[in-house]
């Protein structure tokens, strides 16, 4: 077998992730649509039986560690030796793919001299699957939507027309799921054809011990990071808001010498709402937490990921089973990433983060003033937690990564007008490190039609708590005309109708009276504490201040 | 009126280079950059050359000059108190910025702070719609009251004045600018469709808060500047470098100093242009690298490729995503944080990573002997015998061998269970993959194949890894152009006068009339062409240059369509979806798609004549030179085995037509130029450095 010393290896390694950026990129620039712009995408690299070379580095959390199972999948129904030039796999298998049916798989074996030498794979968040939309409030997975087995989306370079008129029939805005189908397609034509050009360039025949060793370094370092950790069980409860009652999550992180296993035994069970989780998802988020924790800089790898074990209650809200509805997971799914912070806060103070305010999320579907219709995402962050050093950054979003929906071209799109989008002032936890601070938007229907919103905002009633004295952050409201309504729900709004959305702020860290006079008058002067707060939470008394300043 | 001289101020050294536009003689000066104002190094630097070459300042026909003041203004945050007037609701524009992490894992990452604080942004109660249609009038009251607070009780001087879709109807903003101008005429102020007419909020505001914050620094640079010259007794006119390659007068730059970011390196790449065009080279790869970042761009037919998008004052370990966005025309360069000072170390998976963590100047690398324990890239090059410990900047500075080998046996090659050449080569060649890696996306990303293209090497490292990083690439041709120590310099000389108009106007290709393209085009170009008129550019010479960001409707991102210049514009019109889909495939592959099509950004450049600069310039001679071989030393070539005698040239004594093959090195004070085995290199008749890469060796330069 062919062995790499650490040089070559390194070279090697980047070249190929800088191959799956530029699949990333042809995707972004490709899109029709707002979410996959905003990242919610993963592109990944295969050797020819099928194990992980490289994922591009922009992606969010939901997708480390899945691809390596979908194509597990997709070879058990379309066997190597099956695959021709051209072909491309499809599917957005709730269990076998992402965790929900808006996540498309798209794979394309690649070919150099007759021989199959890997595979492209590219995931992108569509627009619209039809069913009864992107929201919390589906009963079960065939609301959803439409299911796409694992199939042919293209046979020898042949495009599947019927999939395609399928597609086009059954959701609201076919131009773009199906433009955002065929960025994908673009993306591992793209993906196979530099992957090619890599083998040549370096005159590679097989990537596979390539592969190999990619994967055994990166497993290797996660093994190092976790084996530098202190050996316990450390244990951690959470109340999250559900559309009903509220759940628990609970979890037991087990480290002993360079193995770790988190058991999320203690949490509740599915719920009839669309917010349950996959174990795939479970994992995901299970590995990006110790991934931000133990090895930040280590590229997007099976590897790294591959020492982490995890074990959750069949039927429980982390592994729920069909044909429970799983569209908004992230709902419950995200919390999985404070959960385990907090179970780790003692045993790494250093690292880990206050809980952040998290980001919220509202489907809106309409129609523009000249009649089109539209489905889309508007996104927007609370703040980021506070870590020992660092305040909180203000709307930043967590555990997830989007991007802002620019308001010229939001308004342009949907021409559904923003009457605010400003700073949340006293929405940050106090602390010696400030949280993060969450932000206001005030949306109005100004379109001269009906519209229909799905909220999927957190922390309404549990906010993001603090660490190590740091106070939590303010939480999450929706208004509907001035009426506090529920962030969960589905809303119509009338012509003229408003909507406020008060986004969360991060929880601080430190006791508040440690933190510097300098940053809290700064605080105040710049507006993002209030004199009011600064008094209770900090303690600040303006005519100490000024008597104080003048003794001086 | 025959000579013209280029200046360059750069973080260390000011550059001079003058020409004697009969001759083609160019003499070259270089002096310490003098940082609390920089116009004075500027100035006593013009009168020592004029004097040297016996000049009268009479007969400057003119100075080009290029600077890093405003880059410079808003990394150290040295511009004036700003305040900013926003449309009501949208205070927080600049604080909530993109609300996404540049590095998911990494849970310290930092944003910059806004660069006009949040308690100097007023907010108007003014408001149009998408289309431009007023929804809320301008409250001038508003305006009037929101300006006096500023300036009387927080000290403004320049003032920001940024509403949303201002750029599709700029009226609100205009009317403000008048109010306050009227109230306060010594306020400066730069109105956001004015800076630049594009959509998106955050970054049109951004842009124009960095603007006006940068606009009283410009101002009394620029004044002093043309004062000075003035009193040195120069009568031509003072031009200013822009970020595009192009020059405008000191009036245009006062207006728009945004436009000055990285006008540096911009000239840089377009001497490199030029040089190409000399040579009838016109697909380039240009790079330059110096002692902390690596800056790489692409020339294509003989033109640098242009974009609107730069990110400055990057504050977390230089990554993309963590400075600030700015929105104006620049050539378009990939920076690398990778330069001779760049530190070496181990990553989390263990192995090798060179920057974007940088030694500087001070400790610099462990050789320079002045406390630095990190192995760097030039401890690397060091001990791989490219660099000479005694021949360092022509021997001002002698480096220290050992203090290198225990930074790298500590810092690496220890950890890597290597011996200490091998860390030498590994980081050496991680550099040249990394400059490689970002040639190659970058090129992807404009559809430009860079095989059988030539490259253009300069700066102090850049020649020292081209010709590997060029093999790497498959490119047969390396140039190291004469002169290459004063690069941007030079290139203000061959650096026409310009104008970029950019709008953002969605329309539907469908929807428009024909008659309607060609009034949209003539309008920008009215509005472009008046800034070179008022500079002098007679109108039968301005060249107009015409493009559209166009995609599939539905799509969120652009790509752009050159309208070919022989086509008028009623031809372009009905060409275009041809030249969209042609543009498409280059960049992606042939699409599936059968969406309308629809144009989102006008861009118009207009440029007055090149300066004529003559075909056959040369350095003009100022000191002896001996015998061109000086001697030889044990320098590193994997594929001639490891350390052989290699022989080292003295580039000044060489004289056209020699030709020298590999392995060898060619030095000059400012670099050492590696040639690897098997490339050859022949002096032209301008004295550049022109090598012909071997290529059989590709795998391994990977092995």
């Amino acid at each position: 077998m062919t062995t790499f010393d650490p040089v070559t290896l390194g070279i090697l390694w980047d070249r190929l992730i800088s191959i799956t950026n530029e699949i990333v990129l042809t995707v972004v620039r490709t899109s029709f649509s707002s979410i996959v712009r905003s990242y919610d995408l993963a592109c990944v690299l295969f050797d020819a039986e099928g194990r992980s070379l490289a994922q591009g580095t922009f992606s969010v959390p939901v997708f480390i560690g899945t691809a390596p199972q979908t194509m597990r999948h997709m070879l058990a129904k379309f066997p190597p030796e099956t695959l021709r030039p051209g072909d491309v796999i499809v599917t957005n298998d709730i269990y076998m793919g992402t965790g929900h049916l808006w996540d498309v798989n798209v794979m394309r074996p690649a070919f150099h001299d007759g021989r199959l030498i890997g595979y492209a794979m590219s995931i992108t968040h569509l627009p619209d699957i039809g069913g009864r939309g992107f929201s919390a409030v589906n009963v079960d997975e065939y609301e959803e939507g439409l299911q796409i087995p694992i199939m042919k989306l293209v046979d020898q370079g042949r495009l599947n027309e019927e999939l395609i008129a399928i597609v086009r029939q059954n959701v609201r805005v076919p131009e773009q799921t199906v433009g955002d189908l065929m960025a994908n397609v673009t993306a591992v034509e793209v993906g196979c054809r530099e992957l090619v050009a890599f083998m040549e360039e370096y005159r590679i025949d097989d990537l596979r011990p390539l592969s190999q060793a990619i994967l055994s370094q990166s497993e290797r370092m996660m093994r190092r990071r976790i084996a530098d950790c202190p050996d316990g069980v450390y244990r951690n409860r959470i109340q999250v808001e559900s559309v009903g009652d509220p759940v628990t999550l609970a979890c037991a992180v087990s480290i002993a010498g360079d193995r770790l296993h988190v058991d999320f035994s203690g949490t509740s069970p599915s719920v009839p709402y669309s917010i349950n989780v996959p174990l795939c998802y479970t994992r995901a988020m299970t590995c990006f937490s110790m991934k931000a924790l133990l090895l930040p800089d280590i590229p997007n790898n099976e590897g790294s990921v591959n020492p982490i074990e995890l074990s959750a209650p069949v039927g429980s809200i982390l592994n729920c089973q069909p044909p429970a509805a799983t569209a908004a997971r992230f709902q419950i799914g995200h919390f999985v990433a404070p959960l385990i912070f907090g179970a780790l806060a003692e045993a790494l103070p250093d690292r880990v983060q206050a809980d952040p305010g998290m980001m919220n999320l509202l489907n809106v579907m309409g129609r523009r003033r000249d009649g089109r219709d539209f489905t889309t995402l508007y996104f927007s962050s609370g703040g980021f937690g506070a870590l020992l050093g660092y305040d909180g950054t203000a709307t930043t979003p967590a555990p997830s990564n989007m991007a802002v929906v620019a308001t010229e071209d939001w308004e342009a799109t949907t021409n559904i007008r923003v009457v605010r989008r400003e700073l949340r002032a006293d929405s940050g936890g106090a602390g010696e490190f400030r949280g993060g601070l969450g932000q206001v938007v005030e949306l109005v229907n100004d379109t001269g039609h009906p519209l229909t919103v799905f909220g999927m905002g957190a922390r309404t009633d549990f906010p993001a708590l603090g660490l190590q004295g740091g106070k939590p952050g303010a939480r999450r409201l929706y208004r509907l005309n001035g009426e506090a309504v529920s962030a969960k729900g589905r809303h119509e709004m009338r012509p003229g109708d408003r909507l406020e959305m008060l986004e969360s702020g991060a929880g601080g860290l430190g006791e508040p009276s440690r933190r510097p006079r300098q940053k809290l008058l700064q605080d105040i002067a710049e507006g993002f504490v209030t004199l009011g707060r600064a008094k209770a939470d900090y303690g600040f008394d303006l005519a100490m201040e000024q008597s104080g300043k003048a003794a001086e | 009126m025959t000579y013209r001289m280029g200046v360059d101020i750069g973080g260390t050294f000011t550059d001079f280079a003058l020409i004697d536009d009969t001759t083609g003689e160019l003499t070259i000066h270089k002096q310490l950059t003098t940082p609390a104002d920089p116009s004075e190094a500027v100035l006593d630097g013009v009168a020592t050359l004029l004097k040297r070459r016996a000049v009268a300042p009479a007969q400057l026909g003119a100075v080009i000059h290029g600077s890093t003041l405003v880059t410079n203004a808003i990394i150290e945050r040295k511009g004036a108190v700003t305040g900013m007037l926003v449309t009501k609701g949208f205070r927080d524009v600049l604080d909530i910025a993109m609300e996404r992490r540049y590095d998911l894992y990494d849970l310290t990452i930092r944003f910059p702070t806004p660069i006009v604080a949040r308690r100097r942004r007023r907010q108007i109660d003014e408001r149009l719609d998408f289309s431009g249609a007023v929804l809320q009038p301008l409250d001038a009251g508003e305006v009037e009251r929101a300006a006096a607070e500023l300036v009387e009780q927080e000290g403004v001087r320049a003032l920001a004045i940024c509403f949303l879709h201002s750029f599709v109807n700029a009226g609100h903003e205009e009317q403000a600018r008048e109010i306050v101008a009227r109230r306060y005429p010594e306020l400066y102020v730069s109105t956001s469709a004015d800076v630049f007419p594009y959509a998106r909020e955050y970054e049109r505001w951004n842009t124009t808060a960095m603007n006006a914050f940068v606009q009283p620094v410009a101002d009394r640079y620029l004044g002093n500047l043309e004062g000075g010259l003035q009193r040195l007794g120069v009568k031509g006119p003072l031009y200013i470098m822009t970020s595009s390659g192009g020059t405008v007068t000191t009036a245009t730059a006062k207006r728009y100093p945004v436009r000055m970011l990285e006008s540096g390196p911009a000239a840089g790449v377009l001497m490199s242009a030029h040089h190409g065009r000399t040579l009838g080279l016109s697909n380039i790869l240009s790079y330059d690298m110096g002692g902390t970042t690596a800056k790489g761009a692409i020339v294509r037919g003989g033109q640098p490729h242009k974009t609107y998008e730069i990110e400055v004052a990057r504050i977390h370990h230089f990554k993309e995503g963590s400075g600030l966005p700015a929105k104006v025309p620049v050539l378009d360069m990939i920076e690398i944080g990778s330069g001779g000072g760049s530190i070496a170390e181990l990553d989390d998976r263990g192995v090798i990573r060179v920057g974007p963590q940088s030694a500087g100047a001070d400790p610099g690398p462990a050789c320079y002997g002045r406390g630095g324990k990190r192995p760097t890239l030039t401890d690397a090059d060091l001990l791989l015998g490219y660099l000479d410990p005694d021949f360092f900047l022509g021997g001002k500075m002698k480096l220290d061998r050992a203090a290198a080998e225990t930074a790298l046996e500590l810092g690496l090659a220890k950890a890597l269970g290597v011996d200490v050449t091998r860390a030498a080569w590994g980081i050496h060649e991680v550099i040249n993959e990394d400059v490689a890696r970002a040639f190659r996306v970058h090129a992807s990303e404009k559809g430009f194949d860079y095989r059988g293209c030539s490259m253009i090497a300069f700066g102090g490292s850049g020649p020292m890894h081209a010709l590997r990083i060029a093999r790497k690439l498959r490119i047969p041709r390396v140039v190291l152009p004469t002169g290459a120590g004063v690069m941007s310099a030079f290139g203000m000389l061959v650096s026409p006068l310009s104008f970029q108009i950019a709008r953002s106007n969605r329309v539907g290709y469908a929807e428009l009339p024909r008659e309607r393209f060609a009034e949209l085009f003539a309008g920008l170009t009215r509005e472009a062409a008046a800034f070179l008129l008022r500079a002098g550019v007679p109108q039968p010479e301005i060249r107009v240059t015409r493009r559209l960001d166009m995609r599939y409707r539905g799509q969120g991102y652009e790509i752009e369509v050159e309208l070919p210049d022989e086509l008028d514009l009623s031809a372009a019109f009905e060409r275009l979806p041809q030249l969209f889909g042609e543009s498409y495939a280059r960049i992606f592959s042939l699409s599936y798609l059968q969406e309308p099509l629809e144009i989102v950004n006008w861009k118009v450049e207009v440029q007055g004549p090149t300066p004529a600069m003559s075909q056959h310039f040369h350095l003009a001679l100022e000191h002896q030179v001996g015998a061109p071989e000086k001697g030889r030393r044990q320098a590193y070539f994997p594929e001639a085995g490891g350390y052989v005698a290699t022989p080292v040239y003295d580039r000044y004594a060489l004289r056209p037509e020699v030709t020298i093959g590999g392995p060898a090195l060619i030095e000059e004070n400012e670099s050492t130029c590696v040639v690897g085995v098997g490339d050859q290199v022949t002096v032209d008749a301008a004295g550049n450095l022109v090598t012909e890469i071997a290529q059989e060796q590709v795998r391994e330069a990977a092995a």
